[in-house]
């Protein structure tokens, strides 16, 4: 969480720095800052988002900098604990993403020292301790002062009258951008697609000095080369393009991003890991572990083989068990759980596989193999594409290990997406809008489907919404049913429709208002819903389909409804970098 | 120069092609109607392009972003009217300015015939102008304009693309653009009226497939796909990436075929059909003359011809389409069309089923053997047994 940004060419830095941070604001958004380099340093920051302006950018001179939009882990989010953090002089300027874990430490030791600290953040322990190793080479002191540094960091460093940036990782993302006339630094490769496609990852403990010259990468004592890969993914992917949210594009962009997923995936040879396998553990976060959870029925049905979910927050209080394939999910790939997930079972000697959707992202070189979504960069913090991409890419799973039994169903499943696209959702949003508190419930791979309606619904709508097995509801959450919470219920034609359709009609009895998302055609079913929303025919896949699409859509339209920052919603950050 | 494409309307009469998309969106020669007229905008070297979208406006700015030419969007909430679209670009618009409908064909003739000139309209002569706004000129300059009149005072009609001035949306008190010019003209400003080069509409679905044989030939041809050695492939035809031909598959230009498509083996694609992405046609079936959109299947043995088929419909084999000329009723009208069959989405008609002139509505269902004619109104959802 938190984005940095920097910027070495020969055009004015500041203006740049502040838009590459609007593309990075979706990693949070509780205040920003710049900092940039000429004779001293200029800082500007400032609470809030950037998009709401208030950033005086005339009259900063200089064409190198660095920026910060901050998701606050350490310290309020005011103006003081804003990014970027300077030393003592006012010489030298940090930015950071990351946590210091050992800085409550380090800041005793450096105020015994004499040093003044003007925020209550763990970065500012940065600045001072360079202030103290600097003695004009800038690379050489970060080398000093990083194996001080416990815990994961992405740096960027700028001081007065150097000609150089400092970049330095750890745990953290960090890109440099190679332009024609300018580098940049970032933790994604959005804001660089503005400037360049060809992009260098920095490895774990790689410092890397970037001037108008070139970029030196050193690890340790020795000066090492990294790749330089190209991006395919264009700057019209990262606008909004008309869309008046990024959610909705992105939900708009789903029919595609499903065929494209299978289309790549079907051409790619299985990998050889999965030839025999006797189980799997799929290990993931939020949207992803939802994604995971109805991949295990699926697996377990056709595959034959055992399945195991794990959140990867929980995962390292687990005993792993033997021979098991690790599948770590996570859309930025850079989400710390699931690394230190994939890393203990590798440690373990366990074949792990990564889902991810970055190239080049962390999780990519951590895992034996990667299969890849083709979602394209995903800007809204809500999760939309990347889940019906990981189910994609789950599809092709199951299908490969199954000997193709998803195959036929998997060719139409974009048809389904675009179908449910069309429906017209008033009527739910209308009841749903008013409600503090609703359920969604299902059963067998419609219960994960409901966990992921709620968790959209709660993330930006603000209503407390919660997924339930539909026969877990009588044990408890019925006491908390009445006319004033909304029940969403997934009741799809297929093995679990007449319990499904018994415990609509309980919760009915309760006087709850249901909304049911069913096949139509079943009257019984429509008249026992205050507002029923038809799936398109076609089988399970596409069922599912369809149905998580209706959910994104329900929780879309009714946080627009009720004014809501659809985008950014409050408190939260698109990928979970700490732990 | 800015341009301002309206494409908020749905065009009902295009029923019910029109479920999930609005008319500039449906594909002719496998390309919506809208990127020929933004290609047209770019060959005059006009690109401030700002599209009005309204009707399934999701849709259209999801193509849109898929462009190359970045194009400026703006919403009409509620589908009022072509007047009341142009007035959601108001802001936008900062001098002399073209209009143009995103629903019909145009060229880039066409468009600099009437760049550089103030205050003008393209005309063109047509057989039935009544479906149109029927224009009266003298000496170059229109005199009246009237919309959609029974009994009309010429064979010019207007395309409805005009070059005008800001002021024009002062003029602007009805919803309908035609009004608009009226009052333009009455105020004693003079329009001049310019003849198109070449322009085209689709007032009735059957309209797209003369559309469709002026269009396929502008798709260059390229051969992408995967083509079996001992299929015939002749004229100009293009095909898409990732699309299998089988064995002796007969292709005959101009002909346009989508991506990942599998054809044949032994199919036979006769000119002037245009057939989307993902298509599936199987051995021995002749189709021409045809628009077949994408994730369309048709089974084996069958004859499709002089036929419009929406998104994702399935024929199951031995299906074929018979030209016939019915009177149909469309949006109120009576009117007689001349075409094999017109398929909404998600159609899936049985084994043995022929369709003699029919238009047939979204996901009807059609149990095998059935004779589908005309003369029975076949709503969306219907089932035929």
């Amino acid at each position: 969480m938190c984005g940095i940004f920097g910027y070495c060419g020969r055009r004015k830095a500041a203006p740049i720095l502040v838009e590459g941070l609007r593309h990075l604001e979706y990693r949070g958004y509780d205040s920003f800052g710049i900092a940039v380099a000429n004779d001293g340093i200029t800082v500007q920051k400032k609470q809030g988002k950037i998009s709401l302006g208030g950033a005086d950018l005339s009259g900063i001179k200089g064409t190198m900098g660095i920026g910060h939009t901050r998701w606050a882990t350490h310290g309020v989010p005011n103006d003081q604990n804003a990014h970027p953090h300077l030393d003592c002089p006012g010489k030298i300027a940090v930015v950071h993403n990351g946590i210091i874990e050992n800085y409550a430490a380090l800041k005793r030791e450096l105020q015994d020292r004499g040093h003044t600290f003007c925020s209550e953040t763990d970065t500012e322990v940065i600045p001072h301790l360079l202030e103290e190793a600097f003695q004009g080479d800038l690379a050489a002191a970060v080398e000093k002062v990083i194996p001080r540094l416990e815990g994961s960091y992405a740096l960027l460093v700028v001081a007065a009258g150097c000609p150089e940036m400092v970049a330095a990782r750890k745990r953290s993302p960090l890109v440099l951008g190679v332009g024609d006339r300018a580098f940049l630094a970032a933790s994604d490769v959005t804001p660089i697609l503005e400037h360049t496609e060809r992009v260098v990852y920095l490895e774990d403990g790689d410092v890397a000095s970037v001037s108008t010259k070139g970029i030196v990468i050193r690890q340790g004592e020795a000066n090492v080369e990294r790749p330089v890969q190209r991006i395919d993914w264009s700057l019209a992917e990262v606008k909004k393009g008309g869309f008046p949210h990024y959610m909705q594009k992105e939900i708009y962009e789903q029919p595609e991003v499903f065929s494209a997923t299978i289309r790549t995936l079907r051409d790619e040879e299985t990998p050889r890991m999965l030839e025999g396998i006797q189980g799997v553990t799929l290990v993931a976060c939020g949207t992803s572990y939802h994604a995971a959870l109805l991949c295990r029925y699926l697996i377990e049905e056709h595959c034959g083989i055992p399945a195991r979910v794990e959140l990867a927050s929980e995962f390292k209080y687990y005993t792993l068990p033997g021979g098991d394939l690790v599948v770590g999910v996570s859309q930025s790939g850079e989400t710390a759980d699931t690394l230190a997930a994939i890393e203990k079972a590798r440690m373990h000697n366990h074949p792990t596989l990564a889902i991810t959707n970055v190239l080049g992202s962390t999780i990519t070189r951590l895992a034996d193999h990667t299969l890849y979504m083709r979602a394209g960069p995903e800007i809204s913090v809500a999760a939309t594409k990347s889940f019906i991409a990981e189910l994609a890419v789950f599809f092709h799973l199951v299908d490969r290990l199954s000997g193709g039994k998803l195959e036929p169903a998997l060719g139409s499943g974009h048809l389904a997406i675009g179908e449910a696209l069309l429906q017209d959702l008033s009527p739910a949003v209308e009841l749903c809008m008013g409600a503090r508190s609703m359920f969604f419930v299902g059963r067998g791979p419609f219960y994960p489907l409901a966990l992921e309606g709620a968790l959209k619904m709660k993330e930006i709508s603000y209503i407390h919404a919660e997924g339930y097995a539909a026969g877990e509801i009588k044990h408890g959450p019925f006491a908390l049913l009445s006319p004033e919470t909304p029940v969403v219920a997934l009741c799809p034609p297929g093995p679990a429709f007449p319990a499904m359709f018994s415990n609509i009609k309980e919760m009915k009895a309760r006087g709850t208002p249901m909304v049911v998302i069913g096949a139509g055609g079943n009257q019984e079913l429509e008249e026992v819903s205050d507002v029923f929303i038809p799936l398109p025919g076609g089988g399970l896949v596409s069922h599912i389909l369809a149905s998580t699409t209706l959910l994104q859509l329900l929780a879309y339209h009714t946080a627009v409804a009720l004014g809501r920052d659809v985008d950014q919603p409050r408190n939260l950050a698109k990928s979970v970098t700490v732990e | 120069m800015q341009a301002v494409i309206l494409a908020a309307g749905e065009g009902r009469r295009l029923r019910p092609l029109t479920r999930s998309r609005p008319k500039a969106l449906i594909p002719v020669g496998n390309r919506p109607v809208v990127d020929y007229v933004i290609d047209a905008l770019l060959a005059c070297g006009i690109r401030e392009i700002i599209v009005v979208v309204g009707y399934r406006k999701e849709q259209v700015i999801r193509h849109l972003n898929t462009l190359d030419e970045q194009v400026e969007v703006v919403v009409q909430e509620k589908q009022l009217g072509t007047a009341h679209a142009l007035l959601q670009a108001k802001d936008l618009v900062k001098g002399r300015f073209l209009v143009l409908p995103g629903d019909n064909f145009i060229n880039s003739a066409s468009i600099a015939r009437i760049r550089d000139v103030k205050n003008a309209v393209l005309v063109k002569e047509h057989p039935y102008p009544s479906n149109f706004g029927v224009v009266v000129t003298k000496r170059g300059f229109v005199t009246r304009i009237v919309e959609k009149p029974a009994l009309a005072p010429s064979f010019t009609i207007s395309t409805g693309i005009f070059s005008l001035e800001p002021d024009f949306f002062s003029f602007i008190r009805e919803n309908d653009l035609t009004d608009a010019v009226g009052a333009f003209i009455e105020s004693g400003k003079k329009l001049r009226a310019v003849p198109a080069d070449d322009w085209q509409d689709a007032v009735y679905p059957w309209d797209l497939l003369q559309m469709n044989q002026k269009l396929i030939p502008s798709a260059p041809p390229e051969k992408a796909g995967e083509v079996s050695g001992t299929s015939v492939i002749q004229g100009q035809v293009r095909i898409g990436k990732g699309s299998r031909v089988g064995p002796a598959t007969c292709i005959f230009g101009p002909v346009v075929i989508g991506p990942g498509c599998e054809i044949g083996p032994h199919a036979c694609i006769m000119p002037f059909s245009s057939i989307g992405a993902r298509v599936r046609i199987e051995p021995f079936t002749v189709v021409e003359n045809t628009i077949l959109m994408d994730d369309c299947e048709v089974g084996s043995h069958s004859r499709i011809k002089d036929t419009v088929i929406g998104e994702g419909v399935h024929l199951e084999d031995h299906v074929s389409t018979v030209i016939t000329a019915p009177l149909m009723e469309i949006q109120g009208e009576q009117i007689k069309g001349r075409f094999g069959a017109i398929l909404g989405e998600k159609v899936r008609a049985g084994p043995f089923t022929t369709f003699e002139g029919a238009i047939v509505g979204n996901s009807v269902r059609i149990g095998g053997g059935s004779r589908i004619r005309s003369t029975t109104a076949y709503e969306d959802g219907g089932l035929v047994v």
